[in-house]
């Protein structure tokens, strides 16, 4: 699994922290960072959460290229 | 029910380590009644462990097969299920081995005492898989169904 760079930058783009996306969304600030760093595959309730709290969609942020995937797996 | 203090990820983390320590426990207990036999305590020392780690091995081998899982990389067929027999016949064989070292016993006699617990073992091992197998399959054949 490779970094999820969607999801740091979209977090950027608002001006929030780990710790404050953690929060909107009630998980830890270290599963926050595991998400990012590509180390944790979240369900897709918490996919869904990170969503609506950077106003973003879930290919904008979780959309993963068939390529990818077959690399990593 | 009262909201976890834990997210998904933590929960991960926790079962992992809840997996791990329950494998911890079933080798130490195997190894303690193990060790226990080979320092001549008697039987009824090793009775606690033995129920215990039964318990464990029971709960483990029946909510597997209530779920319909088998092993990860194992196959539960005869080939896999005789090798795996082999191995334990195998394992017991030596133990008794160690356990009657340095006995006066006949060399034939002790031979007999190492063969005979490990053929056993290497029956009732298979036997058990046997039985194992046929009431997985047929579990994953209504899971399946379902």
């Amino acid at each position: 699994m490779g970094k999820n760079l969607a999801v740091k930058a979209a977090r950027a783009a608002r001006d929030m922290t780990q710790k404050q996306l953690a929060d909107a969304v009630g998980v830890s600030r270290q599963t926050i960072n595991a998400i990012e760093q590509g180390e944790y595959n979240p369900t897709i309730r918490l996919c869904r959460s990170i969503c609506r709290a950077l106003g973003k969609t879930l290919d904008e942020l979780f959309w993963e290229d068939e390529e990818n995937e077959e690399i990593k797996s | 029910m009262k909201k976890s203090n834990l997210d998904e990820m933590q929960e991960l983390a926790l079962l992992k380590i809840a997996r791990n320590g329950c494998w911890f426990a079933f080798w130490g207990l195997l190894a303690a009644m193990g060790i226990q036999m080979l320092l001549g305590f008697p039987g009824k020392a090793i009775l606690g462990e033995w129920i215990i780690f039964m318990a464990l091995g029971v709960y483990l081998v029946a909510a597997c097969l209530h779920q319909g899982i088998w092993d990860r990389r194992l196959k539960a067929n005869s080939k896999t299920n005789l090798a795996v027999s082999a191995v334990a016949g195998v394992a017991m064989s030596i133990f008794f081995a160690v356990l009657f070292r340095g006995s006066a016993l006949e060399p034939l006699n002790y031979l007999l005492i190492c063969v005979i617990p490990g053929l056993a073992v290497f029956i009732l091992c298979f036997a058990a898989l046997t039985i194992c197998s046929v009431l997985y399959k047929k579990r994953r054949e209504k899971l399946d169904r379902e």
